[in-house]
């Protein structure tokens, strides 16, 4: 007999007793280990390792990454403190493109004016009202997309067009079967578009051939690269795309339950995903699919896909070691199947006008690919364009550049940045490796000519130094120091020794760190240094 | 992971295996970490993170070795041992990586002077001088919160000297089972916690200081020692004895202050033999750990007495205390029979103590009245 899987010690509805309750206050650890059976002191651990759990009386958390800064969040946030509101910063919002974004509660509030902070009155409850009803903070929320379907250009998602329930691809990939369906996204050249464009095929049928029958899929929306927010778009937008390309992905695995990670904070996209389930299945589509909705509480980590499957299991979220990889020992210890949503999303394509198509989508690589851009921008949004575009061309969709271009984040906080000067560079997986970055989530960053790099580094290291699981000295200690030495350099007068270790330390970061992150921290400031040196000095603009 | 010996399981031995350490061919074991067989073949390697009596975590970074065909630098603690595997263990990179990550670890760490006063080993600061690392990197002050409020008698957490390897949390859960104590926060501000950082008195733990036992730098230390100003572990002479509180014979290092009580030697803490060296492979319960007290003890009985006319204790021979109780029990024997008499003897004792207990009440008295007090 195969073993209960869920295990019988299951804990992964945990984390949401412990919402429910009201979030780690004294004597919930307690209350939740009685009911859950879970011991109190993994409750009390496995809740204080995510922010929305371990601090529920911080009501209005105001995004201070680098986009909303560039809006002005730290002002916002000094202005909300003043007012009296229970306020704090926090980790991108995934709203890059409406800044500034606050979080009240667990609902992303975007563009929030000063006007909006002082309505509040210092009442957090109260800060709500010029975002209600729900539809419409929702159609707010919604933001910039393009560009429109033509025949030059068709487009693998189309965020633009109406939801389509039919279920058409999901019948076609069930009359392929699951080695012609393999075969057609090897020929599709599909690349995870979750961060680290590995080819999907080998994924997929990696988990096919394992010996353990009971699989899982698992859809990783916990979006929370800075910087990115297609994934927020696609869920709200073509949530048909996502459901009908999981039930694809479950039909070829084998795989019954299907698990969806989103981020606390998406609680709109929670909806549209949740309506869109059950108009598929109740078109009769998938039926005996079992798709179960998880919620994250405030944890970037939890992106990186095993410290997602540690959180969906009601751990904390620290990624596993690597090998062995989820295909093989994933969920529960069973062969998943993990994808980000985009990627989730472009397998209907693939199925209904095949591979060779998709593939001829692209540019330089393989397909469309949905890009974000935002900060010094005319129409910070999500572009659908052939992989490969430049950021010129990007830019152009995006209503061109606000001032005159300095620098780019081609890929979320992780990807560090790169100077004006390599603005031809194709953005794809490929080249911007070879260029000492990445394409990663392509979330990108504009920063003109009045941007600080010093500044913008130290915005993405706190970042990091924030959101590290805390696991491994390398990323733990390493992200703290680089971000200390940078404030010492800045405010505390420091020469340019306080940054004589960052080399040494940016080495032991990318080499000894567990996973991808604290891999990729030092990469801004090492970026920061590297082109902008004269952004270090100490008469350097604030 | 621990193998079954093929005459424990009596199966064909598991087919061996043969990997390259530094170019040399070892034969290993299906389910052999490449620390595993390293260790055996006598290389070094340094680790923070492992216990061999727990599943390894692969988290403190110091065993990291170069395998041919992969690009990164691997856990040897977590890593199986494959075939025809070939691992570098020294090499320019290696060598890099100790020192930037022992100079990195030294940056959160506090000074020798301040960790001295925990009185426990030190391996961090150990291998640090061993391998080189920078000690001039700046400081940072630690941001991990401590239990300050635990009034447990028994143990201390510093989380400033805590380097986060997990072995404490890992050992709880994994070789007591008890979990009491976790990871919390994350971050910087990671630490180890009890439920909503109470007193361990108030939570499941044990006390069997196993936590303490595994800690690599003493964050985890014994409270006594530090509250009474004991000299360091290192000063003190550890005298290897069986645990006389239950029948199971753990083995325990008394550590003694040979100086103390005017010469005499005063007993300052219990500690466990190494781990893989005895039959309690390093396991102590809060008995064997904490109870030494009584050997001080002002009233504790060290040498035989006997009444006189006053019905007054006074010392005796153990010849005239013997004849005394020989004397006692044949009279009762004599006037109520055999079966007027019972003989439970106490869970301290060993099994060869208990068998000679039996023996006494059954050949010497008659009866087969007789028990031990752990039977029940
Ligand atoms: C620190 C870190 C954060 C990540 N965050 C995300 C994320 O928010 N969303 C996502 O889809 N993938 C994220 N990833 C990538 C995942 O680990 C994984 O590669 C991806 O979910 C696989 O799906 P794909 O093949 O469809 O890209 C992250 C990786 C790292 C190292
Ligand atoms: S690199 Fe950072 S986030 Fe990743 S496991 Fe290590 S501490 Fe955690
Ligand atoms: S003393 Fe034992 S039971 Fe208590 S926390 Fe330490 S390991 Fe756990
Ligand atoms: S207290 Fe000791 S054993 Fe526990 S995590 Fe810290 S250093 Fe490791
Ligand atoms: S929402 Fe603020 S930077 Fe992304
Ligand atoms: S001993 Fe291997 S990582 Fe710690």
């Amino acid at each position: 007999m195969q073993p209960p899987s869920p295990p019988a010690d299951d804990r992964s509805e945990m984390p949401h007793e412990v919402q429910t309750a009201g979030g780690l206050r004294p004597g919930v650890s307690a209350e939740v280990a009685r009911r859950t059976g879970v011991p109190e002191a993994h409750v009390y651990g496995t809740s204080s390792f995510f922010h929305l759990l371990a601090d529920p009386d911080t009501k209005v958390r105001v995004c201070t990454g680098l986009s909303c800064q560039l809006a002005g969040s730290h002002e916002l946030l000094a202005q909300a403190q003043a007012s009296g509101l229970p306020a704090k910063g926090c980790s991108c919002l995934a709203a890059c493109d409406a800044p500034p974004a606050v979080l009240r509660d667990r609902r992303v509030l975007t563009e929030v004016t000063p006007a909006d902070v002082e309505a509040a009155a210092g009442d957090w409850r109260r800060l709500v009202a010029a975002h209600a009803p729900d539809e419409a903070s929702e159609r707010r929320w919604r933001g910039h997309v393009g560009p429109e379907r033509s025949e030059e250009q068709p487009l693998a998602m189309d965020l633009l067009a109406e939801p389509d329930f039919t279920g058409a691809a999901f019948a076609q990939a069930g009359a392929w079967g699951v080695e012609r369906l393999v075969e057609e996204l090897k020929a599709s050249g599909l690349q995870g578009r979750g961060g680290a464009g590995f080819p999907a095929h080998i994924k997929w049928n990696a988990v096919s051939n394992e010996a353990e029958t009971t699989r899982y899929v698992v859809l990783n929306a916990d979006e929370g690269e800075p910087g990115t927010f297609k994934d927020r778009e696609v869920l709200l937008r073509r949530p048909d795309l996502v459901v009908e390309g999981l039930a694809i992905a479950a039909q070829a695995i084998g795989a019954q339950d299907i698990y969806l990670y989103l981020r606390g904070e998406f609680e709109l996209p929670w909806r549209t995903i949740e309506a869109a389930i059950a108009t598929f299945q109740g078109n009769g589509h998938g039926t005996d699919l079992r798709f179960h909705l998880h919620a994250g509480h405030g944890a970037y980590i939890c992106g990186e896909e095993t410290a997602l499957l540690e959180a969906l299991e009601g751990k904390r979220g620290m990624p596993r070691l690597k090998p062995p990889f989820p295909t093989q020992v994933g969920l529960w210890g069973k062969p998943t199947l993990i994808h980000n949503v985009e990627t989730i999303a472009c397998v209907p394509a693939i199925v209904r006008h095949g591979g060779a198509w998709f593939r001829d989508l692209g540019r330089t690589e393989p397909g469309t690919k949905l890009y974000c851009i935002s900060g010094h921008v005319v129409r910070p949004g999500t572009y659908e364009l052939p992989l490969g575009v430049t950021l010129d061309e990007l830019v152009a969709a995006a209503g061109g550049y606000v001032g005159e271009l300095k620098a780019f984040s081609p890929g979320g906080a992780s990807s560090g940045f790169l100077p004006a000067e390599q603005r031809d560079l194709p953005l794809d997986y490929g080249n911007l490796a070879k260029a000492g970055s990445m394409l990663g989530s392509a979330g990108l960053v504009v920063l003109n000519q009045d941007a600080n790099l010093r500044d913008a580094a130290l915005e993405q290291l706190r970042f990091f130094s924030a959101e590290s699981c805390g696991q491994c000295a390398p990323c733990r200690i390493g992200t703290r120091f680089l971000e200390e030495a940078v404030e010492r350099r800045k405010r505390q007068g420091v020469g340019p020794e306080a940054l004589d270790q960052v080399a040494e330390i940016a080495w032991q970061m990318n080499e000894g760190s567990i996973c991808g992150l604290g891999q990729a921290a030092p990469l801004p400031l090492t970026s920061a240094l590297q082109y902008f040196p004269e952004d270090f000095a100490e008469d350097a603009a604030r | 992971m621990t193998q079954t010996t093929p005459e424990s399981t009596g199966t064909a031995p598991a087919p061996q295996g043969t990997l390259f350490l530094d170019g040399e061919a070892h034969a290993f074991q299906p389910g052999e970490t490449i620390l595993e067989v390293a260790r055996r073949a006598g290389k070094t390697i340094p680790t923070l993170c492992h216990d061999p009596r727990l599943e390894p975590a692969g988290a403190c970074r110091t065993c990291l070795v170069e395998i041919e065909g992969m690009r990164r630098l691997m856990p040897s603690c977590a890593m199986p041992a494959t075939e025809g595997a070939r691992v570098t263990l020294e090499s320019a990179r290696i060598d890099r990586h100790r020192k930037s990550l022992l100079g990195l670890y030294l940056t959160d760490h506090p000074e020798a002077e301040t960790v001295a006063a925990r009185r426990r080993p030190n391996l961090l600061l150990d291998m640090a001088e061993r391998y080189e690392a920078p000690t001039d990197w700046p400081k940072m002050a630690p941001l991990r919160a401590s239990r300050s409020g635990d009034t447990n008698p028994y143990i201390d957490f510093d989380a400033a000297a805590c380097i986060l390897c997990a072995r404490c949390t890992r050992y709880c859960d994994e070789v007591e089972s008890v979990s009491a104590i976790s990871l919390a926060e994350r971050a910087a501000q990671t630490t180890i916690a009890t439920a909503d950082s109470r007193s361990l008195l108030d939570t499941t733990c044990e006390m069997c200081g196993g936590c303490i036992d595994t800690c690599p730098t003493g964050a985890m230390a014994e409270k006594r020692p530090i509250t009474l100003g004991a000299k360091h572990e290192q000063e003190l002479t550890k005298v290897r004895t069986t645990c006389n509180f239950c029948g199971v014979g753990c083995q325990l290092d008394l550590n003694i202050d040979p100086e103390a009580d005017a010469g005499r030697g005063r007993i300052v803490k219990v500690t466990s033999p190494p781990v893989g060296t005895t039959t309690n492979d390093g396991n102590l319960c809060v008995k064997g750990r904490f109870a030494y007290e009584f050997v001080h003890h002002n009233e504790r009985l060290t040498e035989p007495l006997v009444r006189d006319e006053q019905g007054q204790l006074v010392p005796a021979t153990w010849e005239e205390a013997l004849a005394r109780i020989a004397e006692g029990f044949g009279r009762v024997k004599e006037r109520h029979g055999a079966d007027s008499l019972a003989f439970v003897s106490s869970s301290r004792c060993t099994v060869e103590e208990n068998y000679l207990v039996q023996k006494i009440a059954r050949a010497s008295m008659g009866t087969n009245n007789v028990h031990q007090c752990a039977a029940t």
